[in-house]
């Protein structure tokens, strides 16, 4: 017969190396947000609009971000949340 | 065009870091030192170091991106610095 426990002892190896791989990742990014707080970030959104505004929080799923004086090109939102799914990427200065 | 990248997972994610990529996003490419991956949004944070000091720090969004590819490995140095970028400064490494 085919003994089970070898494989199932491997996946078990296999997925601890993930978690830590993913904790270790999650770390980094979480660290990334804290240090872009209070900070001046340019969002690239999708048809090439750039929006810069001073970057407050992310929630946990990263859906929304929570910023300040949003310049838009109508004019700039003291206080807004920006959908994530319209943001290709965003940069900011360290 | 759905990307396979969101769903590599960690250990895939894991082996571009500390390493330049090209990040191929809708309509351009985007390079950089790759600092980490979110695992919840698959987002890329690429750090690209100043001449004069400091970093630009571009977050590419897990669902932007097209294509990773890995370019050239960093140095002993480099990937110190690229690993050092977010950490509190007081366990930052001391520099001259």
């Amino acid at each position: 017969s085919i003994p089970t426990s070898i494989p199932s002892d491997a996946d078990a190896e296999q997925l601890q190396r993930e978690q830590k791989a993913r904790s270790q990742l999650r770390e980094n990014f979480l660290r990334c947000l804290l240090s872009m707080t209070g900070k001046k970030v340019e969002f690239d959104m999708h048809e090439n609009v750039k929006v810069e505004a001073t970057f407050g929080a992310s929630d946990i799923d990263v859906l929304n971000f929570q910023v300040s004086d949003l310049h838009t090109p109508i004019g700039v939102q003291k206080e807004a949340l920006i959908r994530c799914q319209d943001v290709i990427s965003y940069t900011f200065e360290i | 065009m759905q990307s396979e990248w969101p769903l590599l997972g960690p250990s895939m994610w894991s082996r571009y870091v500390s390493k330049q990529v090209m990040v191929t996003v809708e309509n351009k490419e985007l390079r950089g030192w790759l600092q980490t991956v979110d695992p919840v949004s698959a987002s890329l944070v690429l750090v690209n170091f100043k001449k004069e000091g400091g970093a630009v720090v571009q977050v590419v969004m897990g669902h932007a991106v097209r294509q990773v590819q890995a370019l050239k490995v960093a140095d002993q140095e480099t990937a110190e610095r690229i690993q050092a970028c977010f950490l509190p400064p007081m366990i930052q490494n001391m520099s001259p």
